[in-house]
């Protein structure tokens, strides 16, 4: 089993962890924007940027995003160090002039020492650091790939297909979960959702009324899980009431 | 030219018969359809989405990535002006104000009759013929906003073409 020095502390490690793994079990703290441990790591918001340097590469060390780099044995991390912090400090003076009127990154940034960017700041934007959290977790996690990136470079922006409404959203609004600025719009009211411009009807729990779920998510996932008709036609609250009841029966037996 | 749903999905569908069903195809796919039409209207896009089974999301992020693609109609004459740093010294702006002159349309714009798209490009590697503007395939060079008038409106005959200023 790999052991590996971060800040100082030995720490045993499993073998294709990486270095952020490592940390997040640890409590050792090292900042993120793209990173959620249901996607896979992409090394997008270059935050989580940390040094590192090994025995037997004497005199020599490197920066690394800790969400994608694996560890090895006798790994020596710097999470905290002068020069991690100052290069973080840059990301975020980059990420505020992007987004000059994020709370989130504004916070982040004044950790650093940023409290004004150095460079232009975008006025007219939106928040979003395109960070592709939203369509990563429509990809990979619901499955529907309704969102997506358009163009490249200076132009990229988060985008639904022909920025016409993503014919094949289901209305989940997990993008707008996982955003890390909240840049994704959802109206939620008893009966209906609105998200990216489309109106999702919601479905109601039979028991208490509560709007748990989209039909068009309900549909999908019965299809996808291969889920019985009934499944969500209970919330989670009153699932657990029902299973609850059923243990008490189960132990007057 | 307008195009119908029901054409351009058989046109598609013709298209996409030549390639193996995956998502690997989608690039050779799109420049079939920008070959065919001179651009990639969103019906197409549709289309190749279905027959690949890609989600039309990825279809469109690839649509759009690429510089050679585009999601608007444009001429059948693209003009490319070069403003790198050679064709910018000697003179290609010139030949730009020229252009956008005679056709009446700013750099990145299509006529309204689908003849001409005009482009400002950043080099052409060609610097040694400075300045360069590409009219389809055809590289002018040591071009003069005479060259450009005479480019457009067929006045004079080519052999003046490429001579000095």
């Amino acid at each position: 089993m790999p052991e590996i020095i971060i800040d100082g502390r030995r720490l045993k490690c499993e073998e294709g962890e990486t270095v952020l793994d490592v940390c997040k079990r640890n409590r050792i703290e090292v900042p993120t924007l793209c990173y959620h441990e249901a996607i896979e790591s992409w090394g997008g918001c270059r935050l989580c940027m940390v040094e590192i340097s090994h025995p037997k590469w004497p005199g020599w060390s490197n920066w690394v995003t800790a969400c994608l780099y694996p560890v090895q044995d006798g790994l020596v991390v710097g999470t905290n160090t002068t020069r991690v912090r100052r290069l973080r400090a840059t990301v975020l003076d980059l990420l505020l002039a992007r987004c000059p009127n994020s709370s989130v990154i504004q916070k982040l940034a004044a950790e650093y020492g940023v409290e004004d960017t150095n460079y232009e700041p975008r006025l007219d934007g939106d928040n979003c650091i395109l960070c592709g959290l939203c369509v990563r977790v429509c990809d990979e996690v619901i499955g529907v790939t309704a969102i997506g990136t358009a163009n490249r470079g200076a132009s990229k922006e988060i985008s639904e297909p022909l920025k016409e409404p993503p014919v094949d959203c289901i209305g989940c609004a997990a993008c707008a979960y996982v955003c890390p600025t909240d840049v994704i719009q959802v109206i939620q009211t008893p009966d209906y959702r609105v998200i990216w411009d489309r109106t999702f009807d919601m479905y109601k729990c039979v028991e208490c009324g509560i709007s748990h779920i989209t039909v068009e998510q309900k549909d999908w996932l019965i299809a996808k899980d291969n889920l019985p008709a009934d499944y969500y036609d209970l919330c989670d609250i009153c699932k657990r009431k029902h299973t609850a009841e059923k243990q008490k029966e189960l132990s007057m037996l | 030219m307008t195009l119908t749903v029901e054409s351009v999905n058989s046109r598609i569908d013709e298209i996409c018969a030549d390639y193996p069903v995956d998502e690997a195809s989608l690039i050779e796919i799109l420049h079939d359809i920008s070959s065919e039409y001179n651009f990639l209207p969103a019906d197409a896009l549709r289309r190749v989405s279905e027959r690949l089974d890609v989600p039309i999301a990825r279809v469109y992020g690839v649509a759009t990535f690429y510089k050679g693609f585009s999601l608007t109609p444009r001429g059948k004459t693209i003009i490319r002006v070069c403003k790198g740093t050679a064709c910018h010294v000697r003179g290609g702006d010139r030949n730009l104000d020229e252009l956008q002159r005679i056709l009446g349309i700013g750099a990145g714009e299509t006529s309204e009759d689908l003849e001409y798209t005009l482009e400002v490009v950043n080099c052409v590697g060609a610097c040694a013929m400075a300045p360069v503007v590409v009219e389809n395939e055809t590289y002018h060079r040591n071009a003069t906003p005479t060259d450009m008038k005479r480019m457009i409106t067929g006045e004079g005959s080519d052999e003046d073409e490429g001579g000095d200023e």
